[in-house]
């Protein structure tokens, strides 16, 4: 056999047409490094959530990529994200999770920075400097785009990189479904409680696609199904919604975002869920009345689990959800997890939610604890030089998908596999991995939106006919 | 050499005396342990800064005043 002499990523360890993708791109320490830079440093990132950040000189210490950034709201009220980095040897300007400053102080050699970002304090000034630095230059690295919508906000590095809204394109509604309220009311979620954290020794890209939309792995929660651990008691989650409707894998191609989504027929009936409460029961059946009465494109979608490229993990309804996926290295995720509920909810439900929510996800939730089992021995067992020569196979469904889909009057976005027989396909994660591998062989941006260029073609192409 | 005042203690309205001769009222505090918010109250050294308020730095406070 032939000796590997190649380090990092190569065209062809993403196989899309044959399916086959080399274990090389999850536990590489090469490739991990490449993608710091072609994809993190290019991406939009979710950073956290305004409610978190309320006043001015609020602040909220999250992360992009390896990166340590601050969230922060500053004296006027402008919202910011930062590098935690002081511009003058490095070192972390905040070491706190959370909390409320009039400026951040680098403990090493005193530089501080207003809410601002502008610096404002250097010891010795006029004795050391004599007054001829330029403090204008030096103040805390902003990122080079920053976006907040219905409330979270995302941040990217790279100025060359489309506005939040075109980068998510049509996947735009499937996020509404988690920030909307469940009355259909626009951005009405709410942070509930902090945010849990922790780490799990597996690549990052394992649990991304995991969310992106694997429903083959539902053996493995069979123990949390037969337990009933569900809002009813009976199940994970509340199904006999799910059961009347069409389970959907959508992927939209040209941005690398996929999901699960489930289409009610258009005259359903809702079903009654959180049976473990009559009050949390009420208030879910009030708020389905409410949605049926502001008819929107969404009304009839109920959401399951979808990535947003590269590493936010969304979970619309049981439990709703956001987690992101932060690279510690090859072999070592972060896992942040914010819990969602609607503002205007009352507190009764809101804790009922709370309990539900961490008996299901969270490191002490009993799903995401299966899912970790399984992505953390996965990941283990692929290191080894043997293991590394087989690639996985994703070519479940491959050729399947459709696009133009429609169910009763209600179109879907990009390429969609009917999954109500076919139960499962790996079309999501091939989604997720073409995506990937562009990001790690387009040297710009320009290269990365092809839908700008389709959107050329077609422009001219009528004005080819309109002459 | 007199020992180092933990700045944190200082609340606002009090007066410090820095290195340089300077005296300056405390306007805010940040709370770091490194930086003082304070208004110029006198300074022999450069008459220009009085009444001017300036962030401190904490190595620069050598005596307190109520």
């Amino acid at each position: 056999m032939a000796i590997n002499g190649t380090r990092g990523y190569r065209p062809g360890l993403v196989d899309l047409a044959t399916g086959q993708i080399s274990r090389e791109i999850f536990v590489n320490d090469d490739i991990y490094a490449e993608e710091q830079e072609r994809v993190f440093a290019r991406s939009w990132l979710f950073v956290g959530h305004e409610s978190q950040i309320p006043n001015p000189g609020d602040f909220f210490v999250s992360r992009m990529g390896e990166e340590s950034v601050i969230l922060c709201r500053d004296r006027a009220g402008a919202v910011h994200v930062f590098l935690n980095s002081c511009r003058h040897r490095g070192m972390k300007v905040c070491r706190y999770d959370d909390g409320n400053t009039t400026i951040f102080t680098c403990p090493y050699h005193g530089w501080s920075y207003g809410t601002d970002g502008a610096l404002v304090g250097v010891p010795y000034f006029r004795e050391a400097y004599h007054s001829e630095l330029d403090k204008t230059k030096w103040g805390l690295v902003e990122v080079a785009q920053m976006c907040c919508y219905k409330g979270t906000v995302w941040a990217n590095w790279d100025a060359a990189a489309p506005p939040f809204i075109e980068y998510l394109g049509e996947f735009r509604r499937f996020l509404d479904l988690i920030l909307d309220g469940w009355d259909g009311r626009e951005g009405q979620a709410e942070l509930l409680g902090g945010v849990q954290k922790w780490l799990i020794p597996c690549n990052w890209k394992f649990p991304a696609e995991n969310f992106s939309g694997d429903s083959y792995h539902n053996i493995s929660h069979r123990s949390v199904d037969l337990v009933g651990a569900g809002p009813s008691g009976r199940s994970r989650r509340d199904m006999s919604e799910l059961m009347a409707s069409r389970k959907l894998h959508v992927a939209i191609p040209d941005r690398g975002h996929q999901t699960i989504t489930y289409v009610m027929p258009k005259d359903h009936v809702p079903q009654a869920a959180y049976q473990n409460s009559p009050e949390v029961a009420e208030y879910f059946r009030h708020c389905e009345e409410e949605r049926r009465r502001r008819p929107s494109a969404n009304s009839r979608l109920i959401g399951a689990p979808g990535e947003i490229f590269p590493n936010l993990a969304l979970l619309p309804r049981q439990p709703r959800t956001l987690a992101v996926w932060h690279p510690k290295s090859a072999h070592q995720t972060e896992v942040w997890r914010f819990f969602f509920v609607d503002r205007d909810a009352p507190q009764s439900v809101k804790n009922f939610l709370r309990d539900y929510y961490i008996r299901y996800s969270g490191p002490a939730g009993m799903t995401e604890q299966d899912d970790m089992e399984n992505w953390n021995y996965a990941h283990a067992a692929s290191c080894g030089t043997i293991a590394r020569r087989y690639p996985y196979t994703y070519e479940m469904g491959l050729g399947h998908a459709v696009e133009d889909y429609e169910f009763e009057g209600l179109r879907m976005p990009g390429r969609v596999i009917d999954l109500t027989a076919a139960q499962a396909s790996e079309e999501p994660m091939r989604n997720l991995y073409g995506r990937w591998a562009q990001f790690m062989e387009a040297d710009s941006w320009d290269e990365l939106m092809s839908w700008r260029r389709n959107d050329l073609n077609s422009l001219g192409r009528e004005a080819v006919a309109a002459k | 050499m007199s020992d180092p005042i933990n700045i944190r203690d200082l609340g606002l309205g009090m007066k410090v005396v820095l290195i340089s001769g300077a005296e300056a009222e405390i306007v805010g505090n940040p709370n770091d342990g490194v930086w003082l918010f304070a208004r110029y109250l006198s300074s022999p050294g450069d008459p220009a800064l009085v009444g001017q308020e300036e962030m401190i730095f904490a190595q620069d406070v050598v005596e307190t005043r109520s």
